[in-house]
């Protein structure tokens, strides 16, 4: 299919060039992760404190919140979307692997509404963003990622175990472990990395 | 990441070019046994199962040991399929770590279903005591949905990133049925879930087996 032979100066830059472009989508992608880790956090948190500390009946309606995290993607995925001219395989993975993420949490939501939210959900949740992040630093070869999916799939099982007002908590450290952490983790390395 | 930071040799450079070439030649070098042994026994386990509740018989042990049984196989194929690979690319590797995640996350749904199952049933039958009627919510008819929303995502993700159109539609038929299953019996939930398996992974197998051999036939007549 690759017809033209390249010399080793060409073939050294076209991989200079691809490492360059790699970090750069690392890099974006840590927005993503920082915007919906926070906003779960805040969620998972402010849930548990409406819920136990409030006692305000209405609690799950902080899940709202996520609608910010719903326009920030489509907004910055189509500013994306039209300012990239240069794409990579491992960008590549990482835009359907979290196309297949966000069907897979909307569906999900479906489920639990029909179970009813004031079930035990969270371990599923837990579960699912251990699968994202476990995938993401695997392809992407960046431990903190790998590492924080290994434990919220730990805690999705030590959540399930968990009265339903302590599975939040369960939530909201899974968030911080395998979302946050990583997300700063990867852009202090790529800010240090650009110097 | 850090390995990347290092600067390359030429033979380094031109190795990293000749597994990008081969990425697009590994594209339809993909065996499909797998796809279509896990097609198959998914769609038997939940026939027999079907069977068993619509003609009220129990065979003496559970179907669904049949997909335990089924990892030895799975062991082997990854085995000989990492043996004949000559390179990883990036999307071996991707598809690798994908599906792993998706047999630890199912291992995962299998134990968190069984403990809330397990900690709801006591409940239920309470129920069913004082009141005289069953509860409206039974845990186990909604096991189908969960599974089937698993299914879904690496199929798709596959699908979607080897340009594989069969496995791209059967992950979206995977969250359809998923869907319908949240208002569907049991019975119907089990035909769903052989359809899905049928559509998701038995016959995109069968295509990726077929064209397998196609690419394979024809690198042996060219001498490659």
């Amino acid at each position: 299919m690759i017809e033209e032979k390249f010399s080793p100066q060409e073939s050294l830059r076209l991989i200079q060039s691809m490492i360059t472009k790699t970090k750069q989508d690392m890099s974006d992608n840590s927005i993503y992760f920082l915007v919906w880790g926070w906003i779960t956090f805040i969620a998972c948190t402010g849930q548990f404190v409406l819920k136990n500390i409030v006692n305000y009946e209405k609690h799950y309606q902080v899940w709202w919140l996520i609608m910010f995290g719903v326009a920030f993607s489509i907004y910055n995925g189509i500013k994306e979307g039209k300012k990239k001219k240069v794409r990579t395989y491992i960008g590549d993975s990482m835009k359907y692997l979290w196309i297949g993420m966000g069907i897979s949490y909307f569906v999900l939501s479906m489920i639990l509404t029909k179970i009813g939210w004031n079930s035990a959900v969270f371990p599923f949740f837990i579960m699912m963003y251990g699968l994202g992040t476990f995938v993401s630093g695997s392809i992407l070869q960046f431990k903190p990622l790998v590492v924080g999916g290994i434990i919220a799939w730990a805690l999705a099982i030590g959540a399930v175990y968990a009265g339903y007002d302590y599975q939040m908590l369960f939530g909201a450290a899974a968030i911080l472990i395998s979302y946050i952490i990583p997300a700063y983790m990867l852009r202090y390395r790529n800010e240090t990395a650009n110097k | 990441m850090i390995q990347s930071e290092k600067q390359l040799t030429e033979k380094e450079s031109l190795a990293l070019i000749a597994q990008m070439i081969n990425r697009a030649k590994d594209a339809c070098h993909d065996t499909g046994i797998a796809a279509i042994m896990w097609g198959a026994v998914i769609a038997v386990c939940a026939l027999v199962r079907l069977s068993e509740l619509h003609f009220g018989y129990k065979l003496p042990f559970d179907i669904y040991w049949l997909t335990f049984v089924a990892v030895i196989p799975q062991i082997y194929f990854t085995i000989k399929e990492k043996k004949e690979r000559k390179v990883k690319t990036y999307g071996d590797a991707f598809m690798d770590y994908l599906w792993m995640g998706f047999g630890i996350c199912i291992f995962l749904m299998i134990y968190i279903t069984g403990t809330m199952y397990n900690e709801w049933d006591p409940v239920a039958d309470e129920y069913r005591k004082l009141t005289g009627h069953s509860s409206s919510f039974r845990m186990y008819e909604f096991t189908s949905s969960f599974f089937l929303l698993l299914y879904g995502l690496p199929t798709f993700v596959t699908g979607v990133s080897m340009k594989f159109k069969p496995m791209l539609w059967g992950g979206l038929l995977c969250w359809v049925c998923c869907i319908i299953t949240l208002y569907t019996s049991i019975k119907i939930d089990l035909i769903l879930i052989a359809i899905s398996s049928v559509f998701a992974w038995l016959i995109p197998g069968i295509i990726m087996e077929k064209d397998y051999k196609k690419a394979k036939q024809g690198l042996a007549q060219a001498n490659v």
